[in-house]
């Protein structure tokens, strides 16, 4: 049986309203923890079959250009060297996220310091790694390549898909009562998720499974197909637990095609795992920016003009370039609007989708734009935001799903004890405190998925190629099969991770958890139909609560009704022309006091509070902590987080933890965040559910760099904001 | 070569190079994935196990602990916490784990410090990364688990280990090993099933002769070192072990340090604190906290507890790191060093041991056997700068030592780390501040000086101009605490 649905208009009901179970929603604990604390989740690198082989990769180390020859044949005589995987079809960096194709390969070139040369496959991990050492390559060094965007002569794109102008904002600039003209910059960043990228390859009877750390089956199944020249019948991929994504785990990464083609090479089982440093450098990471955000208000502080203009970096033959200014065109008001988009083909290592790709970093510097723009008009932030949100979006004239932009500020600033300030105000025992706002947005996104649903007389069994990267995909979907089916959470298993299960777009872009939610609210409303048929009732009438089933004046137990042999329905949802007749996002405040040492500059951030809309909460914990999360990462985006490339060569400099700075422990305080529990959107699906992944990060730093311009009136337009940056200014 | 301990309760002996490292052994050879490999140089937690000595339980970084550290110790990785402890339950309820993959060495670090009964969670949890949950429901989970009684094997681990001391006296149960052993490096494991509890060890892929020493005494190591002056001396490995998983460094010839326990005294004497070499970071803050609260503070903030608990002072200084942040301020201190070779004992002013980049006044065969320091100098402060708050290196570590009398400086010896190649003195600085009133004014006037003491270097960690500015910066601040303008940096809660 299978149910479909797209996605073409508004939801006409909200049937898990209706339901009796009381568990969706509700903060449950998440199925799998204990075995997570126990140590017993099994990650990409833990499940390893006998007579296995390790890969090591090759480091690249320069110069970039054509390899002329390497010394592979000495190599492969090296002690425990089973084989040196030297092709041209190698990958050159991870595949984009959602991308059904094969990375670009090495063919003869190395295009970037740390890309894989070669992969050398050895009887034992040292033996692996000892060789991959030794090998080296002759190489013929190109010319002219550029390393930094902003160095003359950088090539650069400027896609005229990706420019878009409304109005005059030129004219709107020359007649505002008040305009702001900046230039901003934010750092590259990293993913640096805590499980290092690894993959098993194993071929068994012209069959190839894959254990390893991925966040989108279905299209790394379809990249390894591509790659490889496979059927998708001849490839299993399995991912059950993943050690964090956020990102880098989108694309299948370097180290899964070299250990799948190494595996067919030398018909052994192979690992290659990679290490931190090869995880930096091979995975994709978020472009730095240079962004020029235009302002131009009335007296009223009613915006009347948007520029936003960015510059963007990537490796030749990548697709991908940041979507900075991705949130520009609806967030807030103004007729007269430019958004620009240029792209500088660099050699440095690939950039790629990272949390939030866009809003990260877009909302995040229009949000220090839009308080800068508050104090020029003598404005409470918060005032100014509100006087700014738009009845319709404004560059495509077409409403709004929901918007709870003014919702989310109100909650917040009751709850933080917001009051607005001038800077400067506060100097206590030689720290200046302040405090700053900042509004968080995020577009949402549904995409095909499927999910199939098992009911048995044991209960419900929830299968889907979909992965938990941490999110709680294995809590909430329990939960949505669960409320429909009127069963308890210990009689729901989740099964996630499995290429062999029904398709699922997989964990991205905030998509999974509404997509993968919709699919098995489909799959369960079919097998309520069952159960409604078999009592004779109409469905609407039915209800499902702890394993019986009630009617009118009847009561049986599910085990009664169920067949032995059980039922199974798939349900299926496609994003339709929902996506386009209303505009969909989700909406978060942040709220940041900071003190920032008058002597030194350091910042340390005392307070931090969020308030976040995006539909029905599936799972109260599970969301409230991607909250949390992502406003961590914006503390680390507003404060730390600062990939250094060599500007010499473009290399990778501080590729460790060491000294890629994610936030630690204590630079963190205990942050809150608060959801709208009651908000529903009926265009989003018939759960009623957005993704909340990636809202938490997508503005809220901005509300820690606006709070230290409160505090010691230093205003940060080049993230991280270090000490460095702040004492120079210091007054 | 053979190393014996207990693993998770029971007697276990590990095969394999000097140089091999428990997370490779646990994960490798006994198949226990539980302990994960995130960052395999100290940096996130991820390996966090609990080792316990003679001195109670401690949690280590596995990826950075070789095999020989562990002779006659206690070993518990997450997979012998029994599954019902409570940190773990309270893991689960507190949504503490996400994806999970830092959550055992989380785990790890809270049991350890549960065991001892610690509270301090900010600071047990400083050297644990994670990405997920923003650290906040990991320390509720902390607070929540505190006050569950203790596991009954914490005891019973510290107990067998007693026995075992006896028996070792007595001649049976472990040994440690011969004095001296040559040991072959294992040959390649061709054909090694891989996944095999118990699957023979050795996983060097390079073969030959390594002389490794575990020493039980300062004595024994004295002679010994005079004989192989070439070898590396490990303590802590918090970074010796960085050269051979970072590295990828052989050490064809070491010795363990952490049998000494001659060389981990602490003796306080006519106003001198002697220090042993063998003393770990963590006991040294323990010891500070008194007399130096902003030495302690700084000690707290430059490694975790995972790290703290293995370095020691005397491979702190032995190391001689221009970014160290133990020399500067043992040098404004007036620290003295004790050296010893053969039988032969000398005794140096700390600030004229390290002499350049990378050269040191250490003779062949020579080690370090304690540094000494006042019991107390009340106006001695030291304060480290870094970009981020916690476990990050320093851009500047700055130590003064002033003694006020009358409103004048009477001394100064002011120290930095961070701006040259050698942790050094600011001749020039003291000097400016030397008898002069001690005010804001001689302050202004003298911080120019400072530009004649240093010309830092500019690196990704800070710029020259930084450095320099940031230097000057820390002595106004040491005006300002001197003013009675509190100063800690702790600035979390509002």
């Amino acid at each position: 049986m299978t149910n479909e649905l797209t996605l073409d208009k508004k939801a006409d009901t909200r049937r898990l309203d209706e339901m009796a179970q009381g568990l969706l929603g509700t903060p449950m604990d998440r199925p799998e923890g204990v075995l997570k604390v126990t140590g017993k989740a099994i990650y990409a690198d833990e499940e390893r079959p006998s007579n296995l082989a390790y890969g090591y990769l090759v480091r690249a180390t320069g110069p970039i250009g054509r390899i002329v020859s390497t010394n592979k044949d000495e190599i492969a005589k090296m002690p425990g060297v089973v084989a040196v995987i030297e092709e041209a079809d190698l990958p050159r960096n991870s595949v984009q996220g959602a991308t059904p194709t094969a990375a670009p390969t090495r063919g003869d070139r190395i295009d970037y310091i740390g890309q894989p040369l070669a992969l050398v496959v050895a009887d034992g991990f040292e033996e692996a790694r000892h060789a991959a050492q030794a090998m080296t390559a002759v190489m013929e060094a190109d010319t002219g390549l550029h390393f930094d965007p902003e160095a003359p002569g950088a090539s650069i794109e400027t896609p005229e898909a990706k420019q878009a102008s409304q109005g005059d904002l030129d004219a709107a600039m020359a007649s505002a009562a008040f305009t702001l003209d900046e230039e901003y910059h934010t750092s590259s960043m990293h993913s640096a998720a805590m499980e290092p990228h690894a993959t098993i390859a194993e071929w068994k009877d012209g069959k190839l499974t894959m254990r390893g750390a991925y966040q989108m089956l279905k299209f790394n199944q379809k990249s390894v197909s591509d790659a490889l020249d496979l059927d998708l019948s001849q490839i299993r991929l399995l991912s059950p637990f993943v050690g964090g994504g956020f990102g880098s785990k989108l694309g299948i990464a370097p180290e899964a095609i070299a250990a799948a083609l190494a595996s067919k090479a030398v018909g052994r089982p192979v690992s290659v795992a990679m290490h931190r440093r090869q995880v930096f450098e091979t995975t994709t990471h978020r472009s730095a920016t240079k962004q020029k955000v235009r302002l131009a208000a009335d007296k009223d502080g009613k915006l009347i003009g948007v520029g936003h203009d960015n510059l963007v970096y990537n490796l030749p033959g990548e697709k991908f370039s940041e979507p900075t200014t991705q949130a520009t065109p609806f967030t807030y008001a103004g007729e007269n609007r430019v958004i620009g988009h240029h792209i500088a083909r660099l050699h440095r290592p690939a950039a790629g989708s990272v949390r939030a790709p866009g809003e990260a970093v877009g909302a995040t510097v229009f949000e220090m734009a839009m308080d800068e723009m508050a104090e020029k008009l003598d404005l409470d932030p918060i005032e100014f935001r509100v006087r700014n949100i738009p009845d319709l979006d404004p560059s495509k004239g077409i409403p709004f799903s929901e918007n709870r932009m003014e919702a989310v500020l109100r909650d917040g600033a009751e709850r933080f004890g917001w009051k607005h300030t001038k800077p400067k105000q506060r100097l206590e025992d030689g720290w200046w405190i302040g405090t700053g706002v900042a509004a968080a947005v995020r577009v949402n996104m549904m995409s095909e998925t499927s999910a199939r649903v098992r009911l048995t007389q044991d209960g419900a069994v929830v299968e889907t190629d979909m992965t938990d990267i941490g999110t709680g995909t294995y809590a909430i979907l329990t939960q949505v099969a669960g409320e429909l089916l009127g069963l308890p959470a210990n009689r729901v298993e989740t099964r996630l991770g499995d290429s062999d299960f029904p398709k699922a777009f997989g964990s991205g872009g905030s998509v999974g958890a509404s997509s993968s939610g919709t699919a098995v609210y489909l799959a369960c409303m079919e097998l309520r139909q069952n159960i409604a048929a078999a009592l004779g009732v109409e469905e609407t009438d039915l209800t499902l609560k702890d394993g019986r089933a009630i009617s009118g004046n009847v009561a049986k137990p599910l085990t009664e009704i169920v067949p032995g042999e059980g039922w199974s329905a798939t349900g299926t949802v496609k994003g339709g022309k929902a996506g386009s007749l209303v505009r969909q996002a989700t909406w978060g405040s942040c709220f940041a006091e900071v003190a920032v040492n008058a002597v030194t500059g350091e910042t340390r951030v005392r307070r931090m509070l969020g308030s976040f809309a995006a539909g029905r909460i599936l799972n109260e914990k599970t969301a409230k902590s991607q909250c949390i999360g992502g406003m961590t990462w914006g503390l680390g985006m507003a404060l730390h987080e600062e990939l250094v490339h060599d500007p010499r060569d473009g290399h990778m400099v501080n590729r460790d933890l060491a000294e890629y700075h994610v936030p630690a422990n204590l630079d963190v305080p205990q942050i809150e965040a608060h959801l709208l529990m009651e908000d529903r959107d009926d265009w989003a699906n018939p759960v009623q559910a957005k993704g909340i992944g990636e809202l938490g990060i997508s503005g809220t730093g901005a509300a820690v760099i606006n709070a230290i311009y409160n505090a010691c009136g230093v205003r940060i337009r080049s993230l991280p904001g270090t000490l460095d940056k702040i004492l120079a200014e210091l007054p | 070569m053979t190393v014996s301990f207990l693993l998770n309760g029971r007697p276990v002996e590990a095969e394999g190079p000097a140089t091999r490292t428990l997370l490779d052994w646990l994960r490798e050879t006994r198949g226990l994935t539980g302990t994960k490999e995130g960052c395999n140089e100290g940096d996130c937690g991820a390996c966090t196990v609990m080792v316990t000595g003679e001195d109670g339980p401690r949690p280590l970084n596995a990826c950075i602990l070789l095999l020989p550290q562990l002779e006659g110790r206690a070993v518990r990785t997450v997979e012998g916490l029994g599954g019902d402890h409570p940190v773990q339950e309270a893991m689960v309820t507190h949504h503490g784990s996400q994806c999970g993959f830092c959550t055992p060495g989380f785990v790890m670090s809270m049991a350890a410090a549960h065991a001892q009964g610690r509270r301090d969670h900010d600071d047990v949890l400083a050297g644990n990364l994670c990405r997920c949950t923003g650290y906040a429901p990991i320390v509720r989970a902390a607070e929540a688990a505190e006050g569950a009684p203790v596991p009954g094997w914490v005891a019973a681990d510290a107990e067998a280990l007693r026995g075992l001391k006896g028996s070792r006296a007595s001649g049976g149960g472990f040994e440690y090993l011969e004095k001296h052993e040559e040991v072959d490096a294992p040959e390649g494991p061709a054909g090694r099933p891989a996944y095999e509890p118990e699957a023979a060890g050795g996983s060097g892929a390079r073969v030959g002769k390594q002389a490794v020493f575990l020493p039980r005494s300062a004595e024994e190591l004295a002679e010994w070192y005079v004989a192989h002056p070439e070898a590396t001396l490990v303590a802590g490995a918090t970074d010796v072990g960085l050269w051979v998983t970072k590295g990828l460094r052989e050490l064809p010839q070491v010795a363990f340090l952490n049998g000494c326990t001659d060389l981990q005294g602490i003796e306080e004497a006519e106003g001198w604190l002697r220090i042993g070499a063998g003393v770990t970071m963590e006991r040294l803050l323990g010891v500070l906290a008194g007399p130096y609260p902003s030495y302690a503070e700084m000690i707290r903030r430059y490694g975790s507890l995972q790290v703290r608990s293995a370095a020691t002072i005397g491979g702190s200084l032995a190391n001689a790191s221009p970014i160290g942040d133990n020399a500067p301020a043992l040098i404004a201190l007036g620290a003295r060093l004790h050296l010893r070779q053969g039988e032969a004992r000398r005794e140096i002013a700390l600030e004229d041991f390290f002499i350049d980049y990378g050269k040191q006044d250490r003779e062949a065969g020579e080690f370090v056997e304690a540094v000494s320091l006042p019991a107390e100098a009340p106006g001695f402060r030291v304060w480290k700068i870094s970009k981020r708050f916690d476990s990050d290196i320093s851009a500047v570590c700055g130590a003064f030592n002033l003694a006020i009398e009358g409103g004048h400086v009477r001394s100064a010896r002011i120290a930095f780390g961070g701006m040259a190649g050698i942790p050094k003195r600011a001749a020039a600085l003291e000097a400016a501040l030397e008898g002069q009133r001690f005010d804001a004014e001689t302050v202004e006037a003298a911080l120019p000086a400072l530009e004649r003491d240093f010309a830092p270097l500019t690196d990704m960690r800070a710029s020259s101009g930084y450095r320099m500015e940031a230097a000057q910066g820390l002595l106004l601040r040491y005006l300002a605490q001197a003013g009675g303008a509190p100063v800690s940096v702790l600035e979390l809660g509002s």
